[in-house]
């Protein structure tokens, strides 16, 4: 009897536990929801409600009255081209590197490249921050450019180990059979690395979408450049009496990367895991 | 131009190829930006004016004798312990919960895992909200008089709130990570130690730790990092006040490199904490290099 006991009250307290868990997930998540669809007077009366009528009067002020299609479009735009060229840039020099790290050249990039692991983003943000001012790149591009750059360390950490755990003879054969370098790289190993491919793609557009440090620090000058992130932090303070239009704010902010979520969660957490596990 | 087609490129030159744009964009934003970085710690800068002079060590000096910068590192110190105890007991009561689940298991891990799709600066902005108007609320209904007003306003309460907050979004990786170290748990060895008679501790004890151990560790240093170098939760939620109870030292380099003219001091604070991380990052290449987790 004491066994079937035990079973049950830890099968209880889980059940408690995972309960708790999930109310503490989504509690503030669908407060955000309704009170997103509420006028401020209605929130006042009644905050855990449901609305009474579906409100939209939020959403159409926030599309027509602030620039938020233009923040989308700048979040979508950074996020696109960086994660393009960090897909271009790391899996190439990492299937150089990999392929040739008897050579010294190759193995001093790689541990070049690995030295990042060692430093906090704080130790950048100021020294490049003057940088880019200095170049006159506080702007989409420079902070393009800098994504690209600081992806790498991560990415060849994950790609090289990766590509060193497959086989070489089926590139070797393809070379024998007369294929490039190059061929061999876009056509045999290109495919094999798909799941690592995905990993990085996921990772980088998460850190790339969310970020904030970035985007404060490099385009926190004129609206018009400004990303999701900054613009939410920015209205915070714009309209601070307000808050359902800033429940509204945050909702449209989360909704891309949710209904990405929505469609893909098996890859994502899948992808996720392994880059942080290896990283 | 039928040449060219029959031309090819020999192999090293496409290896080489490959390796020029990101070693290039590493060297110029990267590598050199963290050398200036330690360059101008030790100048005086203010970060605005034209020319500075080198100074030595001072910068350094000054910060050791500065009792703010030693209360950075101490609210720093005590924010990573309670973000790890916190992210690391919850992820780990959660992934043993979630593994054990016969049904919706898959759709329950995923809502747990939705903290980790939104912002940080999202999240914090959302709290903000309700320590405003729900979590007074819940103390007034409790009877509980710290929690009666906002969390945020208060010293004491200030950075354990702003730990709540991360760590409400930090669970949601560690618990997949332990997750997976679970399922390779073969089931066998529950189903012994069952008929031999131990009990549900004993199983925890003595099979899903030895099984867990090499996660743990992964996910320690993920979220010591974490805690050491954040910025996104304490700078939307308190901006490291009230009267520096939350100023974390990302937070204390970024007020005093942009809010306080003191860059060339900012930049020394940022190379003690490259010290401090690249100790722990040391100790986590050192543990991924030996396997820790599957695959």
């Amino acid at each position: 009897m004491r066994k079937i006991n035990d079973e049950t009250i830890w099968k209880l307290l889980r059940n408690i536990l995972l309960v708790c868990g999930l109310t503490l997930i989504l509690f503030p998540l669908y407060l955000v929801v309704i009170n997103a669809f509420k006028t401020l007077d209605e929130a006042g009366r009644s905050f855990f409600a449901f609305p009474e009528s579906l409100n939209t009067g939020n959403f159409t002020e926030l599309f027509t009255n602030s620039n938020y299609w233009v923040f989308l479009r700048n979040s979508l735009k950074i996020t696109v081209i960086s994660v393009g060229m960090i897909l271009i840039l790391v899996p190439s020099v990492s299937y150089a590197v990999a392929r040739n790290f008897e050579k010294r050249y190759y193995k001093t990039i790689y541990f070049y490249l690995l030295m990042g692991l060692f430093i906090p983003s704080q130790v950048i943000m100021l020294p490049v921050t003057k940088m880019m001012t200095k170049l006159n790149m506080l702007n989409h591009t420079g902070l393009i450019i800098l994504y690209a750059a600081f992806s790498l360390t991560q990415g060849v950490f994950l790609f090289v180990n990766y590509i060193r755990g497959l086989p070489y003879e089926i590139e070797e054969s393809a070379q024998i059979d007369g294929c490039s370098v190059f061929g061999t790289y876009v056509r045999i190993v290109l495919p094999l690395v798909k799941p690592m491919l995905s990993t990085l793609l996921i990772m980088d557009t998460l850190w790339i979408w969310n970020d904030f440090m970035l985007p404060l620090l490099m385009l926190n000058r004129t609206q018009e450049i400004w990303t999701l992130p900054l613009f939410q932090y920015n209205f915070k303070t714009e309209y601070s009496f307000n808050y359902t239009m800033a429940f509204t704010a945050y909702l449209l902010a989360m909704l891309p990367m949710l209904i990405i979520y929505c469609l893909g969660q098996k890859y994502i957490i899948k992808g996720l895991t392994a880059g942080s596990v290896k990283g | 131009m039928s040449k060219t087609t029959k031309w090819r490129m020999p192999g090293k030159a496409v290896y080489f190829a490959f390796t020029v744009i990101p070693v290039a964009l590493y060297t110029f934003f990267y590598v050199v930006s963290v050398i200036n970085g330690v360059k101008y710690s030790f100048t005086d800068w203010d970060g605005m004016s034209v020319d500075y002079g080198y100074v030595g060590f001072k910068n350094y000096m000054l910060l050791f004798k500065n009792p703010n910068f030693w209360n950075s590192l101490k609210t720093t110190l005590f924010y990573s312990c309670m973000l790890v105890a916190v992210v690391i007991l919850a992820s780990l009561l959660l992934s043993v919960s979630l593994n054990s689940l016969k049904w919706f298991k898959t759709f329950v891990k995923s809502i747990f895992f939705v903290p980790a799709m939104i912002g940080g600066v999202t999240i914090a902005l959302i709290w903000d909200q309700l320590f405003y108007r729900v979590v007074p609320l819940i103390g007034q209904f409790l009877g509980i008089e710290w929690m009666s007003q906002s969390l945020l306003m208060t010293g004491k309460t200030a950075l354990p709130a702003v730990v709540f907050v991360q760590a409400w979004q930090a669970v949601a990786m560690p618990t997949v990570i332990f997750i997976a170290g679970l399922q390779q748990i073969p089931e066998e060895q529950y189903e012994s130690a069952k008929i031999d008679g131990a009990t549900a501790f004993e199983r925890f004890r003595y099979i899903t730790m030895p099984y867990l151990l090499p996660t743990v560790t992964v996910n320690l240093v993920l979220t010591i990092k974490q805690g050491f170098t954040s910025f996104d939760f304490p700078y939307a939620l308190t901006g490291g006040g009230p009267v520096r109870a939350t100023e974390v030292i990302g937070i204390l380099i970024y007020n005093d490199a942009f809010k306080n003219m003191r860059f060339s001091v900012a930049n020394a604070e940022a190379c003690i904490l490259f010290i401090v991380v690249a100790v722990f990052s040391l100790t986590q290449l050192k543990l991924t290099a030996k396997g820790g987790v599957n695959e």
